[in-house]
């Protein structure tokens, strides 16, 4: 209704009466990015670090980068071979695999490190660039999608709140 | 052994990501409840009966031993059988925006400098990873798929395969063990075989005998698979027979990979917690750098046109390559999806090697679905409203030729294309371009359209799995681009094989199983390379950008001649797209065709050549009578899902490109090309798995291979009809 005093607003049309909920802009889904997997060196997980040219006008390319290397190490370290991986299978054979009802693997562990990660980066970095990143375990760890939003101006209406992350669903 | 139910019969989608529920199959479970009877049965009587006499006459550690190793063999039978094996889960509509019916069906990918391809599933709506398969009984794509076990009615893959293994090196070790102390058993009470003791055990003996010779063989089966680092399905059908597997690491970390590797993560079922994000404009943008701003005023002008700014990305890439465009790209993403932003799909995104993610270049009409692809297939109406381009194509074959070729992919999957040049020739090869290039132009001038969209499928398929990266690109193209870019030229006749394109692959039930793709071997590959090279001079265009990676000889772009294999969906789409992006489409699809062609014709086995342009020729007139999928081609067994029957259409597809190819072509270059296609069509029916056409098809492949003019690359053709590359 108008006449609603306009407390904090976008910052646009600060200074009119608006709705409060007009003068908010609203993103939407425009495009998805799909960032696939580098499979030069097998099938070891990694992505491709190649910047994406959609994304040439929406984020650095450094800070893209940075982003895809980090999980590259991430996804590195939890396929390692080496002493704890041994150890767990041994500890597993031990007693049957049912130390697996009772820990959580190496990989599980380093998984819950990506997500968080890419929870951190979407807020810090990507949503206010109006990207998106969802975690390539939901994809079966085969790409790295990239949600690409576009601000469709004020919408007016009272639904007019931002739009959640989590472009997939599932 | 058997019980395998044929699967699911036309799953439907279910949840979003996963697996469709299945019927109950209760004749799936015979076996498992067969082998866990037997061996459960059998323990229990051999520690009912035999052990006490053991225990006190010969040891009392006898029993514990035999109790810990039948716990090790029970538990790991558990977990191969309970656990999940890798099943990655279906991938959502996102992923793949490309009309089916235009997208190709392979995809190439560079893994240690071999070119492995991979398959588009048409259930799992996604391109396989390398080392992944389908698997009919269970109806999902399979990590590091080894093979479908009845007798632990599960699949094995990535996940489970350690359990498995395992379980098949105690349960020998438990044969052996029970054998041997029964026999202890036997022979120290010779008298008393008629005791009930005695003959339980002699029973167990049998039954312990009886299994002991299939299970050590498979066991001793898969330690050697293990030590080369293969799967079960790699071995059966072939895939390495040359002596190059990409995913070896030497014996020792093979043995280690499966045996000490962290436990894989499942794919789903995973319900993480998700933290929602509030993405609210206004988004910061970086700041357009000095070449960034140059760079965007150097491409040739056409994005600027563009409104989408989408498909813009994805058009510099094509653009700034091909400086001949002659008219600007046209909006494809609007004119499938008006109003609707063009995303980026997964899988277009899959044709560059390294490249940055493409954005699929849309040219596609507004097809419907998938349905659309028979539909477009079978209008050959459709292919003459293409004709009207003539007028325009010719010069914009010219022009586009080069371009077209190193465009088209691009078009499809932006950076595919443009780096690609290798990519681009080759892909343009395998997508069918080599019979349909030389056509290509011929159809442009005398708007054949008949098989255009037909070979444009048939030859996705099988070049594009072989041909790197390029060829993917390629693959791409066909699947928009082509339509645009050399209506004409893709009119003419290919045979659209229905494998080539993921279109047809996702209609079938067992789309994942459909193999008739592999009928178009990759060994074609090189003959597409070559084919383009030599097509390359006929470019009057810029040169062709060096071949990436795979060391390809740099011609590409084909001339239009090739361009009528581009795809059977262009006859759709040139009924909608009639300006210059047709035009643009074109030119990059004779070119594979043409790489194709010159491929096949300098190889002197020419017996099937004659023939075969008959044969071309007599399909040419039926587009239609493709052989439709079989969807029971899907092999069942574990390991012949890489096995593609033989199936004729393919040769099809090229046999009718072949016969435009023929009309169009204009150089003495072109006339073994009918010997070559014999040839080519023989190599078409290798991925099936042993045929005679396969035969035909090698000794092309060698002298291709041999007589390929610019070296790095060797080819190595497997049974399978697969066909790696390796850079040299």
């Amino acid at each position: 209704m108008k006449g609603f005093f306009p407390t904090s607003t976008d910052g646009n049309m600060a200074t009119e009466f608006h709705n409060l909920q007009e003068l908010r802009h609203s993103a939407s889904l425009a495009n998805k990015v799909f960032i696939q997997r580098d499979y030069s060196e097998g099938t070891t997980c990694r992505f491709q670090t190649k910047f994406p040219s959609e994304l040439e006008s929406r984020i650095e390319r450094t800070l893209f980068e940075d982003t895809v290397k980090t999980l590259n190490n991430f996804y590195a370290e939890a396929e390692k071979i080496g002493g704890q991986s041994y150890l767990e299978g041994c500890l597993a054979c031990a007693t049957a695999y049912l130390i697996f009802l009772c820990m959580e693997t190496r990989y599980e562990k380093v998984l819950k490190k990506i997500a968080k990660y890419i929870q951190e980066q979407n807020e810090k970095i990507y949503a206010p660039r109006g990207l998106l990143i969802t975690d390539p375990i939901e994809r079966g760890m085969r790409v790295i999608e990239i949600s690409i939003y576009e601000d469709r101006g004020s919408s007016g209406s009272s639904s007019g709140s931002s739009s959640v992350s989590d472009s997939t669903a599932r | 052994m058997p019980s395998f139910s044929g699967g699911v019969v036309g799953g439907g989608v279910g949840g979003p990501a996963s697996a469709p529920p299945r019927p109950f199959r209760p004749s799936r479970y015979v076996p498992v409840s067969a082998a866990t009877t037997f061996l459960v049965g059998s323990t229990t009587l051999f520690f009912c009966f035999t052990c006490p006499w053991l225990t006190e006459n010969i040891s009392s550690v006898i029993p514990i031993y035999v109790a810990v190793i039948f716990l090790f063999t029970l538990a790991n039978f558990c977990m191969a059988t309970f656990m999940d094996p890798g099943v990655f889960p279906r991938a959502e509509e996102d992923e793949d925006k490309e009309d089916d019916f235009r997208a190709p069906l392979y995809k190439t990918v560079e893994i240690r400098n071999i070119q492995v391809r991979m398959k588009w599933c048409g259930t799992c709506r996604f391109y396989r990873p390398p080392r992944c398969s389908h698997c009919s009984v269970c109806d999902n794509c399979v990590e590091d798929f080894d093979h479908h076990c009845p007798w632990v009615n599960n699949c094995i893959g990535r996940r489970n395969y350690r359990y498995f293994f395992l379980f098949l090196l105690s349960l020998t070790t438990h044969i052996m063990d029970v054998f041997g102390f029964g026999l202890v058993y036997v022979l120290h009470h010779p008298q008393e075989l008629d005791t009930p003791h005695a003959a339980v055990t002699m029973a167990v003996m049998c039954v312990a005998g009886l299994f002991f010779v299939p299970v050590a063989g498979l066991t001793g089966f898969h330690i050697v698979l293990v030590a080369r680092g293969r799967t079960t399905n790699e071995q059966v059908t072939g895939k390495f027979r040359g002596g190059v597997n990409p995913f070896t690491r030497g014996c020792w970390r093979n043995i280690s990979h499966v045996l000490c590797s962290p436990q894989a993560p499942r794919y789903m079922g995973r319900w993480w917690n998700r933290h929602a994000v509030e993405i609210q404009p206004p988004f910061l943008r970086p700041a357009l750098t000095e070449a960034q701003l140059e760079a965007k005023i150097l491409d040739n002008g056409i994005q600027n046109d563009r409104h989408s700014t989408r498909s813009k990305s994805s058009l510099d890439q094509m653009e700034s390559q091909s400086a001949d465009m002659e008219a600007p790209p046209p909006p494809k993403p609007d004119f499938r999806y008006p109003g609707l932003p063009r995303a980026d799909t997964e899988a277009s995104s899959l044709l560059s090697e390294a490249p940055p993610t493409p954005l699929m270049y849309k040219y596609r009409p507004a097809y419907s679905s998938p349905g659309k692809n028979h539909a477009a297939v079978t209008h050959p109406n459709k292919m003459t409203r293409g004709e009207s381009l003539d007028s325009q194509s010719p010069s914009i074959l010219q022009s586009s030729r080069q371009p077209s070729y190193r465009s088209e992919p691009s078009s499809l999957d932006g950076a595919t294309v443009v780096g690609r040049g290798v990519g681009v020739r080759r892909g343009g090869g395998d997508r069918g371009e080599g019979p349909g290039g030389p056509g290509g132009i011929a159809a442009v001038v005398s708007g054949g359209v008949s098989g255009y969209s037909l070979t444009g499928r048939s030859y996705t398929s099988y070049p594009s799995s072989l041909v790197l990266s390029a060829g993917g690109s390629r693959s791409s193209s066909l699947r928009s681009a082509q339509t645009v870019h050399n209506p004409l030229a893709t009119l003419q006749s290919e045979g659209t094989t229905d494998t080539s394109y993921k279109s047809l692959a996702n209609q079938t039930p067992r789309n994942g199983s459909l193999s008739y793709d592999s009928l178009l071997t990759p060994s074609e590959s090189p003959e597409f390379e070559s084919a383009a090279h030599e097509l390359s001079p006929l470019r009057p265009h810029a040169p062709l950008p060096s071949p990436a990676g795979s060391g390809r000889p740099g011609a590409a772009s084909p001339g239009s001649p090739l361009q009528g294999y581009t795809s059977p969906f262009l006859s759709a789409q040139i009924a909608q797209q009639r300006e210059g992006q047709l035009l643009q489409g074109s030119t990059t699809f004779s070119s594979p065709h043409r790489a194709y062609l010159r491929a096949v014709s300098p190889p002197p086995s020419s017996p099937p050549g004659p023939p075969e342009a008959q044969h071309l020729l007599h399909h040419n007139q039926n587009p239609t009578s493709r052989i439709p999928r079989n969807p029971s081609s899907s092999s069942s067994s574990p390991g012949a899902r890489s096995l593609d029957p033989p199936v004729s259409p393919p040769p099809r597809g090229l046999s009718l490109s072949k016969s435009p190819v023929h009309i169009g072509e204009t150089g003495s270059r072109h006339k073994p090309r009918p010997a070559g296609l014999g040839a080519v069509l023989g190599g078409g029916g290798v991925g099936g798995g042993q045929q005679a056409p396969q035969s035909t098809s090698r000794p092309v492949l060698a002298n291709h291979t041999t007589s390929k003019p610019v070296g790095g690359v060797k080819k190595v053709t497997g049974v399978g009809g697969t066909t790696y590359e390796i850079s040299v």
